[in-house]
């Protein structure tokens, strides 16, 4: 594990939060770690599940609109009055 | 109003039949039976053809005497006999009457020479998926029927489909074949979505249900992932290109995943979906492309080859995220390792330093440096007595070494004083030799000098005084030209000098200063002036002056 090397939480995308979350527990769990990378792992594992939690907990869905112009949904009355 | 034309010309003819079959059940018989007799009746007819029609004209004779239908029962037998047979027919649509509230979609059907009122419930006329529009030729199912109310027939639609969708069907499934020949079909063409899609694409109409099905649907499960959407016609002979377009311009902004969508429609509606360009598109897109085209049962040559086939838009989103519910199951389930990893890891090195602990060598501190403690011990004994036993043998090594040079040392004094006095004797003797021999040596010389010395005396002598006559005898022949020209300067010395001068009678005044007048101006009367003459000086007093233009030069007065 070469701790240096790791960027911080929170400049990681979500997928790659995912991706280094799933490759600590698989190197946690093949036990070959010092307790000290252990603990090291463990921390930083925690520290990614909170952050891809609250990602997703507080999440705004963002709409790039790159072509053609998005209508607003129609709302159940225009409905009734536009179809049969 | 056509319906009512309708009406009207149903209603005069077969009335007198009806009725008169209907007489013939009596007054008992129910509506239903008479519908059945009628059914029968009116199913026969086509057949018998113009002997059913004399037969029904005897029995209206023979049961005239019976009672008159009420107009309800005569309605029923009618509709009975109308609704046993299902028709399929082309026409076009002439009126239309498709409002909201309605329970059924009402429209006229006509050909040259006839027209036929029509109504279509909604949920048929829904699940038809077709938009119908007046001067449209429909291929229409259904049976005629009697709406009893109002008296008018219906034709009852079960099925409506455009026109010529035979034909488009039939192409769109030789493509299908074509394509799927090409293996443009094969599962093991297909890309695997990415499990957490962070950008989306979405290409599909930006009006209407399914953009915000869509939208909707992924706010919900995943709105970690940015949607890029391209609104495109997706109907009409430009939708293809238009679809393409908005696939190409969601992959160029770096979309993972494509999802291209339309809700339902027609048959006609859907065609876009099965453009031969739009599928070859949809092969060669470098990111996996999800459809989600129309309702459940339709499948299009898009959903063919794209890479996962949804069958809604609801469910294309739902193909390209991850419920948010296995999301928390998954991370659930990696806190749960996390920490049984951490807590193995700590309980490990917890037995691995209790089992060290256990180890001899931390239990008794002894045990460690014993062996050493004991060397220690073993060399401070030996050094101990070591030490003394080595003293003694050096203290008695000097003793002896202090006795010998005792004894040695006087010896050695004797035998040098014997050899100094003889070096010295030696050394007398020599010395006396050394100064002897030159003493006679100088004698010898001296003696010599004086018998040498005053025969080089007289030599030397009588050479100096030669010399000295010689040197004389010179010095006076050197001086004789001298003297002869001193004389001749002196002769010619004198000749140039004022003294001379004065000898030829000239003289020289002076004032009482030593200066010599020259001008009268210089000399006044009653003034001493010196007068030098050959032989001495003339004291004279000026009594006058007179220039030498008035009187001759005559001098002055003295």
């Amino acid at each position: 594990m070469g701790n240096e090397a790791l960027k911080p939480v929170e400049d990681l995308t979500f997928r790659e939060a995912m991706a280094e979350l799933d490759g600590i527990v698989g190197v946690l769990e093949s036990n070959t770690l010092e307790l000290e990378d252990s603990l090291a792992s463990y921390e930083r594992g925690v520290a990614l599940l909170r952050a891809l939690q609250g990602r997703l907990a507080t999440a705004q869905q963002k709409v790039d609109v790159l072509m053609g112009q998005l209508e607003p949904e129609v709302s159940d009355e225009q409905r009734d009055t536009t179809l049969s | 109003m056509a319906y009512d034309r309708s009406y009207n010309g149903a209603a005069g003819k077969p009335r007198g039949v009806f009725a008169n079959s209907g007489a013939s059940s009596g007054p008992a018989r129910n509506a239903e039976e008479a519908a059945r007799a009628c059914a029968a009746t009116f199913g026969a007819h086509k057949a018998a053809g113009a002997n059913a029609a004399s037969r029904s004209g005897g029995a209206a004779t023979q049961e005239s005497a019976s009672r008159a239908l009420s107009v309800s029962a005569a309605m029923q037998l009618a509709k009975g006999a109308l609704e046993g047979v299902t028709v399929r027919l082309v026409g076009e649509i002439s009126e239309l009457s498709n409002k909201p509230g309605y329970k059924a979609v009402y429209f006229t059907v006509k050909d040259k020479s006839a027209s036929l009122p029509c109504m279509m419930w909604n949920n048929r006329f829904r699940a038809a998926g077709v938009q119908v529009a007046v001067g449209q030729l429909v291929e229409l199912t259904g049976r005629f029927t009697l709406y009893a109310a109002k008296g008018r027939m219906n034709f009852d639609v079960f099925s409506l489909a455009p026109v010529g969708e035979g034909q488009l069907r039939l192409q769109v499934a030789n493509l299908a074949r074509k394509l799927s020949a090409e293996g443009l079909a094969d599962p093991a063409r297909k890309l695997p979505l990415p499990a957490y899609p962070l950008t989306i694409g979405l290409v599909t109409s930006p009006r209407g249900d399914a953009v915000h099905d869509v939208l909707r649907t992924l706010r919900r499960r995943f709105p970690v992932a940015r949607v890029l959407f391209s609104g495109v016609a997706v109907e009409g002979p430009q939708a293809p290109a238009g679809i393409v377009e908005g696939m190409r311009a969601v992959v160029h902004a770096g979309a993972e995943v494509v999802l291209v969508v339309r809700g339902g429609g027609s048959y006609e509606d859907l065609m876009p979906f099965n453009d031969e360009f739009l599928a070859r598109m949809i092969v060669k897109c470098p990111v996996p492309v999800v459809t989600g085209i129309g309702h459940e049962p339709d499948t299009s040559i898009a959903d063919m080859v794209a890479d996962v086939r949804a069958s809604t838009p609801t469910a294309a989103a739902e193909a390209v995220s991850p419920a948010r519910e296995n999301l928390d199951a998954l991370f659930g389930a990696r806190r749960g390792s996390l920490d049984t990893c951490i807590r193995r890891a700590i309980e490990r090195s917890a037995a691995q330093v209790g089992h060290i602990a256990s180890r001899p060598v931390f239990c008794d501190p002894n045990a460690l440096l014993a062996a050493s403690a004991q060397g220690v011990d073993q060399y401070a004994d030996r050094l101990a007595r070591a030490l003394p036993a080595s003293l003694d043998c050096d203290r008695a090594q000097v003793d002896r070494l202090r006795e010998r040079l005792g004894s040695a040392l006087p010896n050695a004094l004797t035998l040098d004083a014997a050899a100094v006095q003889r070096q010295r004797e030696r050394l007398t003797r020599a010395l006396s030799q050394v100064v002897d021999a030159p003493t006679t040596q100088t004698q010898r010389a001296r003696e010599r000098l004086m018998r040498v010395m005053p025969q080089a005396c007289e030599r030397a002598q009588a050479s100096l005084d030669n010399e000295q006559r010689r040197l004389l005898a010179s010095g006076r022949q050197l001086l004789e030209p001298f003297r002869r020209q001193a004389g001749l300067s002196a002769a010619q010395l004198d000749a140039l000098s004022p003294l001379a001068v004065l000898g030829r009678g000239y003289s020289i005044a002076r004032d009482g200063d030593g200066g010599v007048v020259k001008s009268i101006e210089q000399a006044q009367a009653g003034q001493k002036l010196d007068v030098t003459v050959s032989d001495g000086v003339i004291e004279c007093s000026v009594s006058g002056v007179r220039r030498a233009d008035e009187d001759g030069f005559t001098g002055k007065e003295s």
